[in-house]
């Protein structure tokens, strides 16, 4: 499992027009730790879960996700992007540990 | 960035990386909802900000949720912010989403934890400053020990 984490897929609609509307779905690897509780108090120690999503198109950023540990392990995020050219639609996830994943799908148009 | 206070900033995240302090505090929605939105109106919004959830699921631990707020997504009228927030979580915020114009359409979705059966709110901050809410009861069977 360990080795997984920051595996992300992503899919989009294998036939896309030009200036459609379509939505992306994003799948994460990632265990997302929730606080520990010992005698009803929260362990203070460091917990690891995603904090962010960055999603690039086209080279621009068109959204963004501040997240907390009350989004899912291996979370999956859905959004709509206008795509308006064939390019690379790229997906950046961040963690509370400074682990940055990354990966990117090539956006075509029919 | 209005409303920004309410997620952890970078600095913030980097100054206590991970420990209890980085987190967002334990807290009743009361007040995650005054953090965030102060004093400010807000307008219950069911038919412009649909939000979709299960009457029942059966495992708290991934509840998948999806809101589309029916509102232009042009550079002079667009949906900025999206907020998820569930009431009865120690944590009540899930996620925040800052949405651009660039989307063609207000939809974002995302696996939720929710510990216990509870409302969830989405709150939809319009680029004019407009805040619309839709809430969803949610019955869980199994809790997700939400964080």
């Amino acid at each position: 499992m360990s080795a997984d984490i920051g595996r992300i897929r992503i899919r989009v609609p294998a036939i896309i027009n030009p200036g459609e509307v379509v939505r992306a779905r994003v799948l994460v690897i990632h265990p997302m730790e929730i606080v520990d509780r010992r005698d009803g108090k929260p362990v203070d120690r460091s917990y690891n879960f995603l904090n962010r999503m960055i999603v690039n198109y086209l080279g621009r950023e068109i959204l963004r996700v501040e997240m907390t540990q009350s989004i899912s392990e291996n979370p999956v995020f859905g959004f709509a992007f206008r795509a308006s050219e064939a390019g690379p639609l790229r997906v950046t996830f961040l963690d509370t540990q400074g682990g940055t994943y990354e990966a990117t799908t090539d956006v075509k148009l029919g | 960035m209005a409303g920004a206070a309410g997620l952890t900033a970078r600095p913030r995240v980097v100054r206590a990386r991970g420990r209890l302090s980085s987190l967002e505090p334990e807290e009743p929605v009361a007040a995650t909802m005054k953090r965030l939105f102060g004093g400010r109106p807000l307008q219950d919004a069911g038919r412009i900000v649909a939000l979709d959830l299960p009457l029942i699921a059966e495992n708290g631990a991934q509840v998948t949720m999806a809101v589309e707020v029916q509102s232009p997504m042009t550079e002079q009228n667009f949906v900025r912010h999206i907020y998820i927030i569930a009431d009865r979580n120690r944590r009540p915020l899930n996620a925040r989403f800052t949405l651009t114009p660039g989307m063609g359409q207000a939809f974002v979705g995302a696996t939720l934890r929710l510990g216990e059966s509870t409302e969830v709110r989405a709150i939809a901050e319009l680029s004019d400053g407009t805040l619309l809410m839709a809430r969803r009861e949610v019955k869980v069977t199994v809790g997700g020990c939400g964080g």
